[in-house]
């Protein structure tokens, strides 16, 4: 196995209530300084609840953002301030709105050639060639290829923007919330699709999701991101039944499950932290069952556990489940 | 909120530096040079060279400006030469009738254009909003100074109900009377096509509201009709149509440059056209630095209004 | 796009416009070719002349010149500056707003402080102090009308590009490997043109009446030469002894600008996706109803109750069956979830209700609703708006949208009480402090004041459960109250709904596409498939052994919590559209035991075990194990 992504301290801080001129008014750190690396032909899950910053790390590593800080490297290769056609050749991006993703005024065809095109220079038969091999890859008709994106359901036009994707020949793909805008039926059938090309194509995934089970039905290894850290990361069946950190165990237990009784996990009425003023030390603190004096001083580093998996907790819960 | 306002008047100053920058490359931009203007074709070299160096065209671009703003900061204007008069003492007259016309037709319009839009977009297809869409149409169609040309000869010259032109009769006492009938048909003229743009502009924003989801939480509640409409809907629609109302006190402003040659109105209009006619140019950049920089001001009445109306906007 | 001129076409207005526009502009073209006397030649013997005089058709002006040619000339003068001057300042306009709202950042802020700067002006000052630097002259004024307008335009393509350049395709296009250059040129320009175009057929007209002002102010056109709105100026004199002459150069420019404005907002209506799906009409303060077969009888005494109800959107000749005959009821106390995929009608069902669903376009055709035995539909407007709120309440979906964002939330609190009870505004404010509290919103005292924009997701869903409790209703219709919630701020909603009904003995009608939370918070659930009901039963018993091939082929297709990595069943091909229903079972297409009988005729939906419903000739288990 060899590490085909590669982050290290990769971080990304906004400033908000910009100025002409002097310094903004304050400052988001949507992500922390994170590491994380992707070994090839893995399935990356990284899981977390609106605004912890997944999308954000998504568009850093394929070059729609430049980081704060750290670096990204592809292959060994660093990449961090690279334009995004350097990146569109390795890694390669599916968005979460399938219909916006596509332009509402250009035919399908149009949108397909353009990768092969900019990144591949490739000729028009080569490129006609190539798009009839990814759409019977895709299971697309054709015909799809003269119409425009609004003719398309919700799964035809996921299908649509992940044949796009693979036009770019890249090998690393990051999904982010491919699924979520889709019914269950068709989401089935994305997901099955997407296991399918893995295999056939080779590739790796990096897939973002806030529904833990969807995660867990592809993943080989998960993180979970709680305000813009890593607070787990490790195998997957591993992270789900035996959940280390306070708040992965929160997640798991808030999924509604069919067969387990209602229960409201956090007892009290809480509410996130505010994002322009985090609390010090462990940023899941105030909602924490078992926070003590300790985790206000200092956030708390990934730490090793027995087991491959990785918790930033300074009272990881035991194994049992 | 007192924070707020001073906040934005604060911000104004870079907004009226830069008008009087604007201006002033304006003027600077004039070929030839205004002593010739001023004193005609007909002088001689040294005259044109000894005005020159009274009024300071002498200096470098950037000393010039900084003279000039420096005097407008102390209140001098300048002099006109065509009505050899001290600039502001000009401006300050003539504004004085401007803001009474434009300052009632902007009422007028206010109140017309948003009564109708919402009516129009509560009765969406209905008789009254088929009729209000056709006067709209018409109002924002017809040019200000045919219409006030038109009401002249229906109003005045056939029917003999208001004055023909003028602020004040010629003889007879200066009262409210006298002003308000002198007004009427200028004022009508001048709001005519504004109150046309807010009423559309309140009917499509109206329209747009009356879609919105919590609209239908409204009704669920068990809100009625008329609450959702006047207290629900134009609450949330006057967000946007107060903005409006700022962009169209400058049309109304802009417009009483023709009524005020119609009718005879003795304002700013009057006196910025005939002093660009009489290549005036002292009182064409006084006059207009001081009406753009009381539009500053209004429009700054118009955010801090907006600011009270709309919680989400940080005070 | 081809659809455009049919659009323009239809609209009756704008054709009238159009035809006008055609022929104000060949006459003005053909201008030259026509036998006309000199617009400029003086004959002060002939001057003043009455329209329809010998040899001078409109009469002629003060200085006894032909007014027909003058007009004619005029015309095309205008027309030329006022069409130069749009294409001039749109051009410009749209350039530096693309570029401003595509590049964004400090290029943006820098361009748009000019705009803002330049915008300071009353437009008129800004047009006057630059005539009064060229000089007067058509040309002068032509310029001057061309650049003030370009800030306006400015701003406007500058908001419209900032969307398309935070679209995810443009994102996807520099994924492509496309450059800035190209992304300006092939993905956003072709999004803005529409609205260029809408710019400036909106804005075509006014700049003739720009240029024309200056001109009547004697800043425009200069003697001889004269456009419409120095022919107005000259005429003004005159105005009381000669009125014609006046007249007709302002009739021309009112006919001019009036026809532009006609077809500026027919080319409106028709690009702007919006109104041609009729999606900019005024919802009615009920749906509309036009039932045409016999109401149904309501059946036992039940709390609330729904007999073949139908809803359908009528959008121009196309009709979508949203809800094609839906049976239902909830008694007293109980739970009933509604289950089914985006577009299956569970909301438009739930709507339909009270009469909440958009009319125009919605229109309820046939069915009934029975609450306490009453038929809701076609009930009188104030029969309604006493029964919502009050006796049945709804909590929607997004909290944010649906709270009005002006008011505080005690006020709309207040307000939802207030509209049933005559509290006066103390009481009210106190209970909608005990609301907030029996929501457990913490700090409900100062909550109160709070605006929805400064709460939370959850708090903010909080607040639409409080609403919907204020007036201590019967039956609570929740639809996707969840959905827009995290997961973990979604059990604690989910736990407090639970509470409150078991507390207050409400019923609920539960929608929702999540089968986990059916099974958590539901007694009886009932799933919808493309307008119709298709199971209906205990939820135990649907959950454990489904019946209808839909229901347990979808929640196959559920991933599960603790099942490690797998392949999921899926079910391929996709519910039919609405406006094309098939004829038998609706599931047939996409279903493995479909057989012909499927498709022949209507299944209906029977009874199957002893509390459960199910809408096929071959259910997946038999009426016995259905009754465990
Ligand atoms: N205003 C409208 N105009 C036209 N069609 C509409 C309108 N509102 C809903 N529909 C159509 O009615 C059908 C049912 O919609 P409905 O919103 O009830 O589905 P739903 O089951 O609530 O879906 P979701 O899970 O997405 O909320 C859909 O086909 C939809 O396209
Ligand atoms: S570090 Fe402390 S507060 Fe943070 S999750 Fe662990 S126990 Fe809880
Ligand atoms: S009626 Fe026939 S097609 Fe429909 S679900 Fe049952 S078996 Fe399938
Ligand atoms: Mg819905």
């Amino acid at each position: 196995m060899t590490t085909v992504l590669k982050l290290t301290n990769l971080s990304k801080i906004f400033p908000v209530g910009k100025r002409l001129f002097g310094p903004p008014k304050a400052l988001v750190r949507a992500v922390q300084p994170l590491s994380l690396s992707v070994e090839e032909g893995e399935t990356l899950g990284i899981v977390g609840e609106s605004g912890c910053g997944k999308s954000t790390l998504a568009r850093m590593l394929v070059g729609l953002l430049p980081p704060s800080s750290g670096t990204i490297e592809i292959n060994g290769e660093p990449l961090d301030n690279a334009d995004p056609t350097l990146f569109g050749r390795k890694i390669q991006y599916v968005f979460q709105d399938p219909i916006s993703s596509l332009n509402p005024r250009k035919t399908i065809r149009q949108i397909m050639e353009a990768p092969l095109r900019h990144l591949h220079n490739m000729s028009a038969a080569d490129r006609g060639r190539r798009i009839a091999e990814i759409f019977a890859a895709v299971n697309l008709r054709e015909e799809f290829l003269d119409r425009y994106p609004h003719e398309f359901s919700g799964g035809q036009a996921q299908r649509i923007g992940i044949a796009r994707t693979l036009a770019a020949d890249a090998r690393i793909l990051i999904l982010d919330e491919p699924v979520s805008a889709l019914d269950v039926s068709v989401q089935a059938q994305v997901l099955n699709l997407l296991a399918n090309l893995k295999d056939e194509f080779g590739l790796t995934y990096l897939f973002i999701s806030h529904d833990l089970a969807v995660v867990e039905t592809v993943s080989d290894r998960v993180a979970v991101l709680y305000f813009g850290s890593v607070v787990e990361v490790g195998p997957a069946d591993e992270v789900f039944s035996h959940p280390k950190h306070p708040y992965t165990k929160l997640l798991a237990d808030s999924a509604p499950v069919v067969g387990r009784p209602l229960k409201a996990p956090e007892g009290r009425a809480t509410e996130l932290p505010n994002p322009l003023n985090p609390p010090d030390g462990c940023a899941f603190r105030v909602r924490c069952a078992y926070a003590s004096d300790q985790c206000g001083r200092e956030a708390p580093r990934l730490e090793k556990q027995s087991d491959g998996v990785w918790t930033a907790c300074y009272h990881p819960l035991s194994g049992s489940k | 909120m007192a924070g707020y306002i001073l906040k934005r008047l604060i911000s104004a100053l870079p907004v009226l530096f830069g008008i009087s920058i604007i201006v002033f490359v304006i003027m600077a931009m004039i070929p030839g040079d205004p002593a010739t203007a001023i004193l005609g074709s007909y002088a001689t070299p040294e005259n044109v060279e000894k005005l020159k160096r009274d009024l300071g065209l002498d200096k470098p671009m950037m000393q010039r400006y900084f003279i000039w703003l420096g005097n407008m900061l102390q209140g001098d204007f300048g002099r006109s030469f065509s009505l050899n008069r001290s600039v502001l003492d000009e401006v300050l007259d003539r504004f004085g009738a401007t803001l009474i016309l434009a300052g009632t037709s902007f009422v007028l319009c206010s109140i017309l254009g948003i009564a109708a839009g919402v009516v129009s977009a509560a009765r969406q297809y209905g008789l009254a909003d088929r009729a209000i869409t056709f006067a709209v149409l018409l109002g924002i169609s017809i040019p200000s100074f045919f219409l006030g040309m038109m009401m002249i000869l229906i109003f005045a010259v056939k029917l003999r109900w208001f004055p023909v032109s003028g602020m004040w009769p010629i003889y007879g006492a200066r009262d409210l009377y006298a002003l308000i009938s002198h007004l009427t048909l200028p004022a009508l003229s001048l709001a005519v096509v504004a109150t046309g743009v807010i009423a559309r502009l309140s009917r499509s924003a109206m329209l747009e509201v009356l879609r919105q989801d919590f609209i239908r939480t409204a009704r669920a509640k068990g809100v009625h009709e008329r609450s959702v409409i006047w207290r629900h809907a134009l609450r949330a629609a006057m967000v946007s149509i107060i903005p409006v109302l700022g962009v169209q006190a400058g049309f109304v402003l802009s417009g009483a440059v023709y009524i005020e040659m119609v009718f005879q109105w003795p304002g700013v209009g009057r006196m910025l056209v005939d002093a660009i006619l009489k290549r005036d140019i002292l009182l064409v950049q006084g006059g207009v630095v001081f009406v753009a920089a009381c539009y500053v001001i209004f429009n700054i009445t118009v955010d801090v209004a907006q600011s009270l109306l709309d919680p989400r906007i940080k005070t | 796009m081809m659809a455009f001129p049919k659009l323009l076409a239809r609209n009756r207005l704008a054709l009238g416009g159009l035809i006008v526009m055609g022929l104000v502009v060949v006459l003005a073209l053909i201008t030259p070719l026509l036998p006309l006397a000199d617009p400029d030649v003086t004959n002060t013997a002939n001057r003043f002349k009455r329209p329809f005089s010998e040899g001078a058709l409109l009469g002629t002006d003060h200085l006894g010149r032909d007014l027909l040619s003058r007009l004619l000339w005029g015309t095309r003068l205008s027309l030329a500056v006022g069409f130069t001057a749009a294409i001039a300042a749109a051009t410009l306009g749209a350039a530096i707003g693309i570029i401003a709202g595509y590049y964004g950042g400090r290029i943006d802020n820098i361009i748009m402080r000019g705009v803002d700067m330049l915008m300071a002006f009353p437009y008129i000052l800004l047009a006057l102090a630059i005539v009064a630097a060229l000089g007067p002259g058509l040309m002068n004024a032509l310029i001057a009308v061309a650049a003030v307008n370009i800030p306006f335009f400015a701003r406007n393509i500058r908001g419209i590009t900032v969307g398309i350049a935070h679209k995810e395709f443009i994102d996807a296009a520099r994924l492509s490997g496309m450059t800035d250059a190209r992304i300006i040129l092939t993905e956003v320009l072709p999004n803005v043109v529409p609205v260029i175009v809408i710019a400036i057929s909106t804005t075509i007209g006014w700049m003739i009446l720009e240029t024309a002002g200056l001109s009547f102010l004697g800043l425009g056109s200069q003697p001889p030469q004269a456009d419409l709105g120095s022919m107005l100026g000259e005429a003004r004199s005159a105005l009381i002894t000669n009125p014609h002459t006046s007249v007709v150069p302002g009739a021309m420019i009112l006919i001019i600008v009036m026809a532009i404005n006609l077809l500026g907002d027919g080319v409106r209506d028709a690009l702007d996706p919006r109104l041609k799906s009729g999606a900019l009409s005024r919802p009615m303060p009920t749906t509309m109803v036009k039932r045409t077969m016999p109401v149904p009888e309501a059946k036992a005494e039940t709390l609330l109750a729904l007999r073949g109800l139908k809803t359908q959107f009528q959008v121009k000749d196309r009709v979508y069956k949203a809800v094609g005959g839906v049976d239902l009821q909830v008694n007293p106390g109980e739970c009933l979830g509604l289950i089914g995929e985006s577009g299956s009608g569970k909301s438009v069902a739930a709507l339909s209700i009270m009469g909440l669903v958009a009319s125009p376009p919605g229109v309820i055709t046939g069915g009934a609703v029975y609450y306490r035995g009453e038929d809701l539909i076609d009930a009188p407007y104030e029969k309604l708006r006493s029964l919502r709120g009050n006796r049945i309440a709804y909590i929607f979906q997004d909290p944010l949208a649906t709270l009005h964002p002006l008011y505080t939330v005690g006020d709309q609190l207040i307000e939802a009480v207030r509209a049933h009870h005559p509290f006066n505004k103390t009481e009210a404010r106190a209970h909608a402090i005990d609301l907030l509290k029996s929501v457990r919103i913490p700090n409900a005292e100062q909550r109160v004041d709070s605006y929805p924009h400064e709460m939370s997701g959850g708090m903010r869903q909080r607040v639409g459960i409080a609403m919907a409790l204020a007036n201590d209703p019967e039956i609570i219709i929740a639809d996707e109250p969840t959905t827009a919630l995290d997961v973990t701020v979604q059990a604690q909603i989910l736990s407090l709904l639970d509470d409150l009904r078991r507390e207050r003995g409400l019923a609920i009608i539960f929608i929702t596409h999540d089968f986990g939370v059916v099974a958590q918070v539901c007694d009886r659930v009932a799933v919808m498939y493309a307008g119709r009901i298709v199971e209906e039963g205990p939820t135990r018993t649907i959950l454990n052994a489904p019946a209808h091939p839909y229901t347990a082929r979808l929640m196959a297709c559920v991933p599960e919590l603790g099942q490690g990595r797998r392949e999921l069943a899926a079910i391929q091909g996709l519910p039919p559209v609405v406006d094309k229903m098939p004829k038998g079972c609706a599931f047939a297409e996409r279903c493995n035991k479909a057989s012909d009988a499927c498709r022949q005729a209507n299944i209906e939906l029977v009874r199957h075990g002893a509390n459960s419903l199910v809408r096929c000739i071959s259910p997946e288990t038999s009426a016995l194990e259905a009754s465990e």
